[in-house]
């Protein structure tokens, strides 16, 4: 493998190639990520960068003692607590929906592609819509909170309330693409060894547990990843919903990345809090793909596992 | 060289050159900046200028297309390419984003607050000598608006679209409910809470947020003068935690608990009012149109002056844009920008710009145009809102103000939610707006 890699490598013509996407990546991801780790060391004037100033370590200094409105340290709680939600709900609600819409049916595809739809809606109009829906004196939310006899609720004025808010319209969008992710997973398990449990006494929960859940890790795996990462930088809903509001009750760390740099324009202050955001974000990809014991599923493994059991089964 | 050393010095090499550029020229900062004499336009040069504004909707965009089509068709030499932008916060992000490229619009509109950062920015052109050469049109101005374009003495901007807070309500929940047009803030309160009953809030109100002013920060702005201090003093200087503003923010809280006023995005109290849920709109007169689009036939709408202090005193605020023009703009392209801007705010352009968009003049003498009177008779509101206009002042100029009044939306947001206390969420954004201003100067 390594020598086949290498010998790729010397080719000139592989290079060629690679150089367009190298290119593009080196333009778009490399370079303004180095840029921002560079921008960080100043008190940047966006407007004209010759009034800028070199400051060297004073922006990280605001962000971990915590001096920047709000502080670096509320808006990593905030943060946490959106990430936990779309994480935990997010990944749970998503398998049994997706355990639900397993089997084929044609009513079944229409509700898997009805589960899906949200996913692919953009999410700036769908936050004003569910900004509507929210809408303390006209919304859909406050007509079923009113019906069930209970006082209307500010949804997106209250601190309270306005995360959990957010939240239930992130998961509205983003469940359709766990559960598409899950049902992948679930094609690729092996029937007979369910089938091999049930004879041996197993009911549902321990066929699902001890059988069909082990073989979802590697899914399960990409679905923590992706939704920790992309619920970390979440920031659309928020930036319509509620402005980081009310007070800074959802001022999650992107949201606030946004606000310093093109809002209030200090550049340099954002740059070092996108640094640590990058970090984090990095971090956690590792600790993950390390506690899922390294198993980030590429299409080439979920495609050669149904074969391999195959082969396990004719052995 | 392996993979670390790599990136420290991409790093590296990164720093030193954003290093050697801040050591260099920056874009739009040039000598022009300090010129102490207007370029003058050459009639039979044709020229081009770009004009970033936010005039994307409705009559808004089709009256500025139609007078910025009767200035070019005087100035046959001069187009004026308009590149409108859907909203005021898309407006200051194209405009950061152009001038960062060193790519700026010859012109722009402006709040004072911007303004400022681009001053300070050095990206501005300066138009005292400018309008040296024609003193009556700027002393033609309102007092008001003529001191709001000025950044530490140096004229930077020229006005374009001003407007005053008025109050649009239903009438008819006034008299079911026995009570008069409220004229001070006191008897706000009292009719407030005499007509929120029956799923009617009275008073339906964006507070802002800490991504800036809406609506409810302009009301609270506005109470707050009328017990005795404005939220930023003439220098710029918050005060946001004064005993008036404290007293303001109560006033709001205590309407809230009492069922008066509801918090909301996207223009609340125009919604509300259309749909016989809220009775007023504190708004800017510019809102007239789309409160009337949302009342529609269904009560005829009441205008009236926004309430004042106890003693009587109105207590109003200019509101809308100025426009800037750019350093970065050749001499050509700024003497033509010039000739537009001044077309802006002649009688018979603010006139017609006034009727069409209910955009307030600038200049008293466009009252005085017999079209204007006839739209006045039609329309009362415009004379007092004018007057209003004459008295009033705008926010200062001080970069640092767009942070404290994202400061003060998030303080007004947590009182009204009931998670700070008015004095806590107050004191809380003024230490915010002192640590930004004393960041800026």
């Amino acid at each position: 493998m390594r020598a086949t890699r290498r010998g790729t490598l010397r080719s000139p013509v592989a290079y060629l190639f690679v150089l367009p996407a190298l290119l593009i990546f080196l333009l778009f991801s490399i370079g303004p990520t180095v840029y921002t780790f560079a921008l960080s060391f100043f008190k940047w004037n966006k407007l004209n960068p010759a009034l800028s100033t070199y400051i060297g370590l004073q922006n990280y200094e605001t962000v971990f003692t915590g001096q920047g409105d709000p502080s670096f340290w509320s808006t990593v709680g905030i943060s946490l607590y959106f990430v936990v939600g779309m994480v935990v709900v997010g990944t749970a609600a998503g398998l049994v929906i997706a355990l639900l819409l397993q089997r084929g049916s044609r009513l079944l595809s229409a509700v898997r592609t009805m589960v899906f739809l949200p996913h692919v809606t953009p999410l700036v109009a769908t936050s004003l819509v569910w900004v509507w829906i929210f809408n303390p004196q006209f919304g859909l939310a406050n007509l079923v909170v009113h019906a069930t006899g209970h006082a209307n609720i500010d949804w997106l004025g209250d601190s309270d309330w306005a995360m959990p808010a957010v939240l239930v319209y992130s998961l509205w969008h983003e469940l359709g693409f766990v559960s598409i992710v899950f049902l992948g997973g679930l094609t690729t398990v092996s029937g007979e060894l369910s089938e091999a449990a049930k004879l041996d006494g197993a009911n549902a929960w321990q066929e699902f547990w001890y059988v069909t859940f082990p073989q979802l890790r590697p899914v399960l795996a990409l679905v923590l990843l992706v939704e920790s990462v992309t619920s970390l930088q979440a920031f659309t809903q928020f930036f319509v919903m509620t402005g980081g509001g009310p007070g800074y009750a959802t001022a999650t760390l992107g949201f606030q990345l946004y606000q310093q740099a093109f809002v209030f324009s200090n550049t340099g202050y954002a740059a070092a809090l996108a640094v640590v955001l990058f970090l984090v974000t990095a971090a956690l990809s590792i600790l993950q793909l390390r506690l899922q014991g390294g198993g980030f599923p590429s299409f080439r493994s979920l495609l050669l596992r149904p074969r391999q059991l195959r082969k396990a089964r004719t052995t | 060289m392996n993979r670390t050393r790599w990136m420290a010095t991409a790093a590296a090499a990164a720093v030193a050159a954003l290093a050697l550029a801040g050591c260099s020229g920056g874009s739009g900062s040039d000598s022009d900046s300090k010129s102490t004499s207007a370029p003058t336009l050459d009639p039979d040069k044709k020229v081009t200028i770009t004009f970033l504004e936010a005039m994307a909707s409705g009559s808004l965009k089709t009256e500025l297309e139609k007078i910025t089509k009767e200035f070019e068709e005087d100035n046959p030499n001069i187009t004026v390419e308009l590149q409108a932008q859907p909203d005021y916060n898309t407006l200051k992000t194209k405009i950061d984003a152009a001038v960062s490229a060193g790519n700026a619009p010859t012109i722009a509109q402006v709040y004072g607050e911007w303004a400022a950062a681009y001053a300070d920015a050095q990206v501005l052109e300066p138009l005292t000598a400018y309008a040296a050469d024609n003193p009556s049109a700027t002393d033609g101005l309102y007092k008001g608006i003529k001191n709001s374009l000025y950044i530490d003495k140096t004229l930077y901007m020229w006005p374009f679209n001003a407007s005053a807070v008025a109050m649009f309500y239903n009438p008819e929940m006034l008299k079911a409910a026995g009570q008069d047009v409220p004229t001070t803030w006191s008897e706000f309160a009292k009719v407030a809470k005499a007509v929120s009953k029956d799923g009617v809030v009275a008073l339906p109100m964006d507070p802002g947020s800490s991504s800036g002013p809406a609506g409810g920060t302009t009301v609270f702005e506005l109470i707050a003068e009328a017990y005795g201090t404005p939220v930023f003093a003439d220098d710029g200087t918050p005060q946001l935690d004064s005993k008036a503003a404290v007293k303001a923010l109560n006033y709001l809280v205590d309407l809230k608990k009492a069922g008066a006023l509801q918090t909301g995005t996207n223009y609340p109290g125009e919604t509300a009012l259309g749909a016989e849920k809220g009775a007023f709109d504190i708004s800017t007169t510019t809102s007239v149109y789309y409160d009337q689009e949302a009342v529609g036939d269904k009560f005829e709408m009441g205008i009236a002056p926004v309430p004042g202090a106890d003693d009587g005193t109105r207590i109003n605020q200019i509101n809308g844009t100025n426009v800037a023009m750019f350093s970065g703009a050749t001499d050509d392209q700024k003497a033509a920008a010039w000739k537009y801007m001044q077309f802006l705010t002649e009688a018979e352009t603010q006139s017609e710009w006034a009727q069409a968009t209910g955009y307030l003049p600038v200049n008293p003498a466009t009252l005085k145009l017999d079209d204007m009177k006839d739209y006045i008779e039609k329309n009362p509101y415009v004379t007092f809102a004018s007057e209003d206009l004459a008295d009033s002042s705008a926010l200062p100029p001080y970069a640092w103000v767009q942070d404290g009044l994202g400061d003060l939306g998030a303080a007004l947001q947590s009182a009204l939610a009931g998670n700070a206390t008015p004095e806590e969420a107050l004191k809380s954004a003024q230490e915010k707006a002192e640590k930004a201003m004393a960041a800026d100067q």
